[in-house]
């Protein structure tokens, strides 16, 4: 330890001169005024300690705590509204895919009873129209016959009368049916 | 007794009495309490005051107190952390933080107007002195005992964080150990350098109490030394001179002491800090070497 020599050498002189004690008193140095002071600084270090430091690192990790859990639960929210934006955008196409093909599907369906309609209405129509012929023609018919059965009446009693003979059941047939045969024709 | 400014020698910081008065005379039992001691009670109790006033009804949404206090913390929390590293800050916070605030308070306290002014002296009058050389009141910080039990303080827990992260045989290593790994000849050789440094670490660890008390003790008992002398300047020149002059010649003066005040304590608690730092952090071929087993 030689190469300490030279510190012990600067060292040396105030030490032995009795400097240290001059220092001391110069400066009041004193155990019971040092330990005074320790137990003071020690006591401030309780107080901080237990008042001030624990309960404010306290508050301020509670703090950031809280802040962390609304950044994330900001995060959160953010995600779930792009997700429900997103959502909403699907169901919206979804709805809108629907409604067009409801739309068209109604159109279709609308456009085919229409045509169903169209083609009962026709066919009702032709019904009625053949009904009304045939109505038509059997009124002809009876008008027809009942106009022979007239005219052939007629004829009987015009024969009747012109010839002055009373016509038996079998003349006025004959000449019934002379006279309808000559309407027909 | 107390003695006119002219007839002090021209040794400005001779104004002051460069130790703590004791408030009890003639009583060994009561030797302790000077002063500094009186001052430091106070200080004590007004860190007590407001750490209650700060901390009691605490809110997420912060009242004033306790908004300044959070600041105060925050900041030094932050500062610390930055230097002595998040595993360290924890156990080191409470007593950097202590030393911060104790010194900041204890240094500002020096400059309430009667602070070192008002005490015993020659007596001129009904309550009046020729010169105060006993004074009530006294900082804590520009007692030696005081700054010496804060360095010594601060030494003792810094010695224990050390030995609690490196153990005995890891700070003897870190202190005494050849960094760089070489080996041979020229690994011997590197040995007896780091084994010289490290007798050179060991000397400037043991003395760093001593520079860290004297450094403060220093700067304000100095700055107390210079208001007093300044505030004196025109004790001869009659009431109404002596009256302007001892409050406009060092009014200047207490702003460059405010500042010297919180920077003292900024020093400090820096200092202390790196001190923590330097011995704490492990070596790099240390860790390789763990990394490799």
């Amino acid at each position: 330890m030689e190469f300490l020599f030279p510190m012990y050498v600067k060292m040396t002189p105030v030490i032995a001169a009795g400097q240290v004690d001059e220092v001391v008193e110069k400066f009041g140095l004193a155990w019971s005024k040092f330990f005074a002071q320790v137990l003071i600084f020690i006591a401030v270090y309780v107080i901080l300690k237990k008042f001030a430091f624990g309960p404010i690192l306290a508050m301020l990790e509670q703090r950031r705590q809280r802040i962390a859990d609304g950044e994330a639960k900001l995060e959160k929210i953010a995600k779930d509204l792009a997700e429900a934006e997103l959502n909403a955008k699907r169901l919206l196409d979804k709805a809108n895919d629907d409604a067009a093909r409801m739309i068209k599907e109604a159109g279709d369906s609308a456009k085919s009873l229409a045509e169903k309609r169209q083609q009962e209405a026709i066919h009702e129509a032709n019904q009625i129209i053949a009904k009304a012929r045939e109505a038509a023609q059997l009124e002809h018919e009876q008008l027809m016959a009942q106009l022979k059965r007239e005219f052939g009446r007629m004829v009987a009693d015009a024969t009747s009368r012109v010839t002055g003979k009373v016509l038996n059941s079998e003349d006025q047939g004959r000449i019934n049916q002379e006279a309808a045969a000559q309407v027909s024709l | 007794m107390a003695l006119p400014l002219h007839s002090f020698s021209p040794a400005p910081f001779l104004a002051v009495s460069a130790k703590a008065s004791e408030m009890v005379h003639g009583s060994d039992f009561f030797s302790f309490l000077t002063n500094s001691v009186v001052v430091a009670l106070c200080v004590l109790g007004l860190v007590f005051a407001f750490s209650r006033k700060a901390t009691s009804g605490m809110t997420l949404i912060p009242h004033k107190a306790q908004n300044l206090f959070e600041f105060l913390v925050e900041f030094l929390y932050g500062r610390i952390e930055g230097i002595v590293g998040a595993k360290q800050a924890k156990l080191a916070f409470p007593l950097l933080g202590t030393l911060f605030i104790y010194i900041l308070v204890s240094n500002w306290f020096g400059l309430i107007p009667g602070v070192g002014t008002m005490g015993f002296g020659e007596s001129t009058g009904p309550f009046s002195v020729a010169e105060a050389d006993k004074p009530l009141f006294r900082p804590p910080t520009a007692d030696l005992n005081a700054t010496l039990a804060m360095a010594l303080s601060a030494f003792v827990v810094w010695f224990y964080l050390t030995i609690k992260e490196m153990g005995v045989w890891g700070f003897i290593m870190h202190t005494f150990g050849p960094k760089g790994g070489l080996k041979g000849f020229m690994g011997m050789v590197v040995g007896a350098v780091f084994l010289f440094v490290g007798v050179i670490e060991i000397v400037s660890i043991v003395l760093r109490p001593m520079t860290l008390s004297i450094r403060l003790y220093g700067n304000i008992f100095a700055g107390e030394s210079v208001l007093h002398t300044l505030g004196g300047l025109l004790d001869k020149s009659g009431p109404f001179l002596s009256f302007i002059g001892s409050v406009l010649i060092p009014f200047p003066f207490y702003f460059m002491e405010l500042l010297v005040g919180l920077l003292q304590a900024i020093v400090f608690t820096l200092l202390c800090s790196v001190y923590i730092q330097l011995s704490t952090t492990h070596d790099e071929h240390h860790e390789d070497g763990e990394h490799h087993h």
